[in-house]
């Protein structure tokens, strides 16, 4: 499984720098964060570094927005009036604008613009139909890659999610862009409803014959390997790491309130505000915190340089460097020969972790809001469906998928 | 009585002058059927359905079956209809297949393995020939197959069978499908038209096999009622087959799938759910 970097706020730098010292990767641009002339400029880098690419998020999920990024690029439609819009001139305006532009952005695909879906419902499938056979009559040489964008409420929803993948057999695009919301907002999704559905949309649309990518990620999706998902999209603040469909209607100034930097520690699977490595230090267990070797990009090594870590000055950038580093090791370690090896690897990932967890919360080390320790379970009751329902026909067409 | 009709020796031998040794074998609510034999046709089955009886659900079982020229499907020979005192009778005549069904073997115990992959896959490739046709049996079950002394199994039956480009003839408002409990998958049970497709057969074929297996039907055993067995269709997943095999767990996967409760979590079509049962026959070297 790949790991995509999900461009978000002050990303540029991060985004040349992690693509030039992995020997290239994927980089999904966003028009919240960057202006036309910030698309071209980056996209252009990016594409010109060895296995440099770069994808088009059209991020058209809340067309009724007035985010003043959003709209100033200019496919976005001056006026969108919701029905009329997806039936005629208007769709394909939108359409050939944005095949334009991923071509002058040199795309490795078309990512298509797809509406939030506060239910799916026969609208929301409407919408996504007309979009894909609009696209497909349009002259376009790139691989077509359907968005999903689904609210909490519909994630959650088995019964719409029945209904989706049942619609969605009959699409048969390259690939599907999924993104869902988080339920409550929270990073870390302590529903495992929600993540078992999750799972259940990616492995049906695999099975399907599709490629998907999931947008939006954090570590917690690196369970979506057991669902043979092509790639994750992961990124540096908050708002890039869960779906935030809020964030695609607020003024753009508004967004990045709090900046305290976190350490990752991707064998715990959970982040740490550097004075708990502090006391980690003081309780003699801060080496348990070390990143693995294959894992460490030495973004983090100050940290674990025999001094206290919050004196060392690890900086925001090096945090998030860190923390992309190590998901991509993750996320390319989590993908296995086949269903069975993939699901045991990260059920041993959720062992290691928990064990993990229990011994530096006893030491008083904790994650607050980006501890694992309530979401172990979590992740194993979801994996534990998606054996159920889907493990046999995972097992059997895996290699083919 | 039957139907208000009166059906004798004399009166078959005179409406059907072309068959000899007619003998009865069996009578439901909608029809009779007799064995006979017939001077080309050899052994047959001669179906008479009751003149009150819906003619267009008799038509639809002969267009279904008559599209569906599967190896081990019998075929349909003739039909037509004879005046009896209580009115016109439609009746057809098809292939008689010898043998014991499923069920009857069944009391005898489960299974062994390598029957098992047989029925398995001569069932699957009927109704991969079915869904080619477009034609949901939507009755499979031991009671709807055939074991022949050749050692084939046969499907036969087809008089719930629906032709997916057909209108459907059970009324819509219908809370719970024409169903044999026990077998037919939720969307089924709950006359979900518009989801019944060959995944259904593939469901009800699933929990046939799980049944040959093991000699229970964990949705049936033991239930009170046929809501009852809704409730476990619907809820309860059958737990995990384990045979002596080497294709053991493949198979016990193939059967895990396509009974699964969701359709869209079976194999694909019949053709899928084939390959996957001639792949573990593979493996077994049959």
């Amino acid at each position: 499984m790949e790991l995509y970097l999900q461009f978000g706020y002050g990303m540029m730098e991060h985004c040349r720098h992690l693509l030039s010292e992995w020997g290239g990767g994927t980089a999904v641009l966003s028009p919240r964060d960057l202006s036309a002339e910030q698309l071209q400029r980056l996209s252009s880098t990016i594409t010109k570094l060895p296995n440099g690419r770069v994808l088009l998020d059209p991020q058209f999920y809340v067309p009724h927005t007035d985010h003043e990024r959003l709209c100033s690029h200019d496919y976005w439609p001056s006026d969108y009036a919701t029905g009329a819009f997806w039936q005629g001139p208007a769709l394909t305006d939108l359409l050939t604008r944005l095949r334009d532009l991923n071509s002058t952005l040199g795309t490795q695909a078309f990512v298509l613009p797809g509406l939030l879906a506060s239910s799916i419902d026969a609208d929301w499938l409407e919408v996504q139909r007309a979009t894909l056979e609009e696209a497909n009559a349009l002259s376009c040489d790139l691989p077509l890659i359907v968005t999903i964008a689904l609210s909490a409420d519909a994630t959650r929803n088995q019964e719409q999610v029945a209904v989706l993948l049942e619609t969605a057999a009959n699409w048969k695009p390259h690939g599907y862009y999924l993104v869902c919301e988080h339920p409550n907002g929270s990073y870390l999704v302590d529903d495992p409803n929600w993540l078992a559905n999750v799972l259940d949309i990616i492995s049906g649309l695999r099975l399907g014959g599709s490629q998907v990518i999931v947008g939006y990620c954090n570590h917690q999706m690196l369970a979506a390997a057991s669902a043979n998902a092509s790639a994750i999209c992961s990124g540096t603040w908050m708002n890039v790491r869960s779906f935030p469909p809020d964030k695609f209607r607020t003024a753009y100034d508004e967004e990045i309130r709090q900046r305290a930097t976190w350490y990752y520690c991707p064998q715990a699977l959970s982040e740490y505000k550097i004075p708990f490595l502090d006391i980690a230090h003081r309780q003699k267990i801060l080496s348990s915190m070390t990143p693995p070797t294959e894992l460490d990009g030495g973004y983090a090594d100050a940290l674990f340089s025999g001094v206290q870590p919050s004196s060392v000055g690890f900086s925001e950038q090096m945090a998030f460097r860190h923390y992309l580093h190590c998901l991509r090791g993750q996320c390319a370690a989590a993908g296995k020969a086949g269903f069975d090896e993939t699901s045991e690897a990260h059920e041993q990932l959720l062992d290691a972790a928990d064990a993990l967890l229990r011994k530096l919360a006893a030491a008083g080390i904790r994650g607050q809001q980006r501890d694992f320790f309530d979401i172990v379970d979590v992740n194993r009751a979801a994996l534990s469906l998606l054996g159920s329902t889907r493990g046999p026909m995972l097992r059997r067409n895996w290699e083919s998928m | 009585m039957n139907g208000g009709m009166n059906i004798t020796a004399t009166w078959l031998a005179t409406q059907f002058p072309e068959l000899s040794n007619i003998q009865p074998l069996s009578r439901g609510g909608q029809k009779q059927v007799f064995s006979a034999s017939h001077a080309s046709d050899g052994e047959v089955v001669l179906k008479l359905m009751h003149p009150q009886q819906d003619v267009a659900r008799t038509t639809r079982e002969l267009v279904a079956v008559a599209q569906v020229q599967a190896a081990r499907v019998p075929a349909i020979l003739d039909q037509g209809t004879v005046q009896s005192s209580v009115g016109a009778c439609f009746w057809f005549r098809e292939q008689r297949i010898h043998g014991e069904t499923v069920r009857g073997v069944l009391q005898r115990g489960p299974f062994q393995a390598r029957q098992l992959l047989q029925l398995g896959l001569h069932t699957l490739e009927s109704l991969v020939v079915a869904e080619q046709a477009r034609i949901v049996h939507r009755d499979v079950k031991p009671e709807n197959i055939i074991l022949a002394p050749t050692d084939d199994f046969w499907l036969i039956d087809f008089g719930l069978a629906r032709h997916l480009g057909l209108e459907s003839l059970t009324a819509t408002a219908n809370v719970f499908g024409y169903v044999t409990w026990g077998y037919a998958p939720p969307e089924q049970c709950r006359n979900i038209k518009q989801e019944i497709d060959a995944r259904a057969d593939l469901f009800a074929l699933g929990v046939t096999l799980y049944e040959c297996a093991t000699g229970v039907n964990p949705f049936r055993n033991g239930a009170a009622n046929p809501l009852e067995v809704l409730k476990r269709v619907e809820n309860d997943p059958l737990p995990r087959l384990s045979l002596q095999l080497n294709a053991s767990r493949d198979f016990a996967d193939l059967v895990q799938a396509m009974t699964q409760k969701r359709r869209d979590h079976r194999p694909p079509t019949s053709k899928d759910a084939h390959d996957w049962m001639k792949d573990i026959c593979d493996q077994e070297q049959m």
